[in-house]
């Protein structure tokens, strides 16, 4: 249905999006669009090898080139900015700090080693090709297995075994679960490096105004506010002259999270050139350079009784952390491992240590559910369990299930599991497919050469999560604000420090605020992007927080506002506020039509006139809301997926794909759909496909989307989605899904790929990405290299 | 810098402009005309980001060069939308079916969707299962959607159903 000026009942429609004329007619002002008067471009060059010291670096004729303002080298760069530096007061956490340009050392090929500031892209990297380096080679670090090796070459002075952290935490009495066990069941996964890959890359347009000092960079960012307060330091610009903005940003997925080394530079180099410079990566320095995510190796021991049931479970999770620590620091990626891995299960005895392992390879960055990992290696150790026991993948899951009465219980963790709903998904899930009917098929395909597989999965989301939860994981959960203004005449604007970019925050946060204040949905504008304007988040979008967070934070601003506004209006209606109601804009009194007056009115008269409106009324016609999230929560999910592997070429075709998902009240079910199916799409590719893949030497081998596989439309099955919208108590009960498809998917996918190979005999999945030459080593026609 | 005179039509408007041999159609597209609803997404060919329409073909702008089209006529999603806001049918449908997200692949796909609503409205033949809609859109690459609701919009655009039902 379309927005309108529907006066309520738009949460829960399918709303048409508010961002879409915008991107349709291509009228969204993107990084790269950006055009300023006399704006210049950057184009950095970077490293070709994977460790080694630089000896020399001769500029002067990239200096020489008509229409390069400035060349910077490592030095020049350092003479104008502090180092990055990510540390935190964190025990035994090893974050060294760097420069922007390196200058010594490069510790991964696409290190930035020079800036060239010219009047266009190509006279930059025309200069860049002028530019003559020489390095002393080192030996490069490319797995955590080299590493960790003794006497392996250090990347780092200040990361000792280039261990950037290690820890080992035990929950209960793990060596009682494993002296009870009937069965000790393993399994280990070695998972590549695969990346956010937005199809926007990552770039800012600097603008440095020499008069008055101030500098705005408008970025592709996540996270405008915590961009800002991080660049400012390193950039030694004050503050409060420092603007940082986003307006249309084309994906993030976790990667801008962060702030790098190229903002740094691009900002310091500004200021040095005073004016306004552009840079934006190309495909290919993003793909070497930008960083990948998900380089875990996982080894499990499970302690299980002859039935299935889960007595312990110990854990080692090796990180390639890459060379370069970015936000946030690794140890929050581990510590998310750590505390969701256990799950929805009963799981009476834990223990879990990992090492995080600095390597010559780009930056390890958070991607779509950076935790991922815990539930691809839980899902699947589920059904190794089930075959050891002679149980099937259901009643496995079924026995170890949390079910809502077994409510409020404790993870292993410690944290409380409340309104939890994964059974219930996984119930409905069972109940949508025949699993005989499944087996019966596969036998019938087998008869005919064919091999069929299927596979299920479930988890919990920590969207928003639960206080205990990051307080587990070891990272804040903050509140979050929301500024909400009735305007002179009665149409409402609404700040959030959110940083949408494809979430469709301008859409549902418009939904609450009509519903709440009874404005239209088209008089109702969501500003975000804007340090100056928007109140301060650190987190900006990340983490699947604004379903819950940014939502209550308007719906609360509004109720608010909706309370100042009645109060006066039963003045002036001569009515109480109970018998008043707001639609459309105008308050009226219930059941006399004729009694009314303008939002707008009221509103002009609070902003002109306060002193003239009602006495003992509030008539701030703004309000900053802050909502704590009310204990906060989990979505969660069950999958489902049928594959077809062809046994001769080693292609593997996701047939069916099902999805039973719960994240509460749903503002917008074709929002929800998206972000679900989007998920999805990413998990898909990122375990069929998408490889970011070194050489031995340290060189990258998929610096092109020829070589860098992204998922297209034929490989990409249709997702069938049944809701489920668990009501709990609270005043927002909407729970984020934005990264649970790329969370489950790979571990359903993986599951059914198992369960063909079991068919055939062939041992189970130790290494992904599941490309069709793995897939044939795996089916035996050929050799593993 | 080794210049040379091209004429273009793009969006119906003539242009003659002087333009450096090396320059990319998409560069002259977005820099030298300011038609910045052209996006590029990997300046290789693979992303279709960059989608316009050359003498009634889709083409990439990325991989060939702005005198490649002196004598070309050239629509660009600003070719598509009417000066009063209405939006053209094919964007209506793919707005109907909530199709895209962060929008930054969307206006490839936009063209490569209005080159199959030209191709059957002069009766050249169209994809007509979703499979074929798949195969049809795989020049372009969406990281966000997983395409199914570009599918959807894409049946609502050949079909001509956009803002027929509410
Ligand atoms: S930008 Fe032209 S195909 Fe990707
Ligand atoms: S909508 Fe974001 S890339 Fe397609």
């Amino acid at each position: 249905m379309a927005g309108g000026s529907a006066i309520s009942g738009l949460v829960g429609a399918r709303v048409h999006r508010k961002e879409d004329r915008t991107i349709l007619t291509g009228t969204g002002r993107y990084v790269d669009d950006v055009q300023a008067r006399g704006m210049l471009h950057a184009h950095f060059l970077r490293s070709t090898v994977a460790h080694g010291r630089i000896t020399s670096i001769d500029v002067d004729e990239a200096r020489k080139v008509e229409g390069v303002v400035r060349v910077f080298t490592g030095a020049d760069m350092s003479a104008i900015t502090e180092d990055l530096s990510f540390a935190q007061p964190i025990p035994g956490l090893h974050s060294p700090s760097y420069p922007a340009i390196a200058h010594d050392v490069v510790r991964f090929v696409g290190e930035p080693v020079a800036l060239i500031i010219a009047e266009s892209r190509y006279i930059a990297e025309d200069a860049a090709g002028l530019i003559e380096i020489d390095y002393d080679i080192l030996d490069p670090i490319m797995s955590t297995t080299a590493g960790l090796a003794d006497g392996a070459t250090e990347l780092f002075g200040d990361v000792p075994g280039n261990v950037v952290h290690t820890d080992e935490q035990l929950f209960g009495d793990i060596e009682a679960a494993f002296s009870q066990a009937d069965h000790v069941v393993e399994q280990s996964l070695d998972q590549h490096r695969w990346a956010c890959n937005p199809m926007e890359t990552r770039g800012g347009v600097a603008t440095y105004e020499t008069g008055s000092g101030q500098l705005v960079y408008e970025a592709s960012t996540q996270t405008t506010h915590t961009l800002r307060f991080l660049l400012a330091g390193w950039i030694r610009q004050p503050i409060h002259q420092f603007r940082v903005t986003a307006n249309n940003i084309g994906g993030g997925f976790g990667l801008k999270f962060s702030a790098y080394r190229e903002d740094v530079a691009v900002c310091a180099a500004a200021k040095a050139v005073g004016g306004a410079v552009k840079w934006v990566e190309d495909r290919n320095e993003h793909l070497v350079a930008a960083g990948a995510a998900r380089e875990e190796q996982l080894t499990l021991q499970a302690a299980v009784k002859a039935d299935g049931t889960l007595l312990g479970l110990r854990v080692t999770m090796k990180l390639d952390a890459g060379a370069y620590p970015i936000n946030p620091p690794a140890t929050v990626y581990a510590g998310l491992v750590r505390t969701t891995l256990p799950g929805p299960y009963k799981l009476p005895a834990y223990h879990f240590q990992h090492h995080i392992v600095a390597t010559n390879k780009a930056s390890y960055i958070s991607l779509r559910g950076p935790w991922a990992v815990e539930t691809l290696v839980r899902e699947r150790l589920m059904d190794k369990i089930a075959e050891t026991c002679g149980i099937s993948p259901v009643e496995v899951r079924t026995r170890n299930l949390i079910t809502l009465d077994d409510q409020p219980t404790k993870m292993i963790t410690n944290v409380t599991l409340e309104n939890v709903t994964a059974a219930e998904t996984f119930q409905k899930l069972v109940e949508m497919v025949d699993l005989d009917e499944v087996r019966r098929q596969q036998e019938a395909a087998r008869a005919e050469g064919r091999l069929l597989g299927f596979g299920v999965g479930t988890f919990i989301e920590p969207a928003p999560g639960t206080q205990e939860f990051w307080a587990a994981v070891g990272f804040p959960f903050g509140s979050e604000p929301c500024r909400i203004r009735i305007e002179i005449d009665g149409k409402v604007t609404a700040f959030t420090p959110q940083t949408p970019h494809g979430q469709s925050h301008e859409t549902t946060l418009s939904q609450l605020i009509a519903d709440e204040l009874g404005v239209g949905f088209d008089d109702i504008r969501i500003v975000y992007g804007d340090t100056d304007a928007t109140p301060f988040s650190m987190l900006g979008t990340g983490g699947s927080r604004a379903a819950t967070m940014a939502s209550g934070a308007a719906v609360y601003g509004a109720r608010e506002l909706r309370k100042r506004v009645l109060e006066i209006a039963s003045h002036m209606l001569e009515a109480s506020v109970e018998d008043l109601q707001i639609a459309d804009g105008v308050v009226s009194v219930k059941g006399a039509p004729g009694a009314s007056v303008p939002m707008g009115q009221i509103a002009m008269g609070c902003w002109l006139a306060p002193d003239q409106m009602p006495p003992g009324t509030n008539t701030e016609m703004e309000f900053v809301a802050d909502y704590d999230g009310e204990g906060g929560g989990f979505s969660q999910a069950s999958h489902a997926c049928w594959v077809e592997v062809d046994q001769q070429t080693g292609k593997i075709e996701v047939q069916r794909f099902l999805v039973v998902e719960d994240c509460g009240k749903m503002i917008n079910p074709a929002v929800v759909e998206g972000q679900v199916i989007g998920g999805i799409a990413m998990g898909v590719g990122g375990m069929l496909l998408e490889h970011s893949a070194y050489a031995e030497d340290g060189q990258y081998l998929t610096a092109t989307f020829m070589d860098y596989l992204m998922p297209s439309a034929p490989e990409l099955p249709e997702i069938e989605i049944e809701h489920m919208e668990f009501e709990t108590d609270k005043v927002v009960g909407s729970r984020g899904v934005g990264e649970g498809g790329t969370v489950l998917a790979p571990a359903a996918l993986l599951n059914a790929i198992d369960d063909a190979l079991a068919q055939v005999g062939r041992p189970r999945i130790t290494e992904t990405p599941i490309t069709p030459t793995r897939m044939l080593e795996l089916l035996g026609v050929i050799e593993k290299e | 810098m080794n210049t040379r005179e091209i004429t273009v039509t793009v969006n119906g408007r003539k242009r003659t402009v002087n333009v450096e041999v090396r320059r990319t159609l998409a560069d002259f597209l977005r820099e030298d005309l300011g038609l910045t609803a052209t996006h590029l997404g990997c300046e290789h060919g693979v992303c279709g980001a960059c989608t316009v329409i050359v003498d009634g073909h889709t083409e990439r702008s990325c991989t060939q060069l702005a005198v490649q089209a002196d004598g070309r006529e050239i629509t660009t999603v600003e070719g598509l939308a009417t000066g009063d806001g209405e939006l053209h049918p094919v964007q209506q449908a793919l707005r109907d079916n909530h199709s895209f997200q962060c929008g930054f692949c969307t206006p490839g796909f936009v063209m490569t969707i209005y080159g199959m609503c030209e191709d059957k409205k002069a009766g050249r033949p169209v994809p007509c299962s979703r499979t074929e809609i798949r195969e049809e859109l795989s020049g372009n690459i969406c990281r966000c959607t997983g395409y199914q609701s570009i599918v959807d919009g894409t049946e609502a655009a050949l079909a001509g159903t956009a803002g027929k039902e509410s």
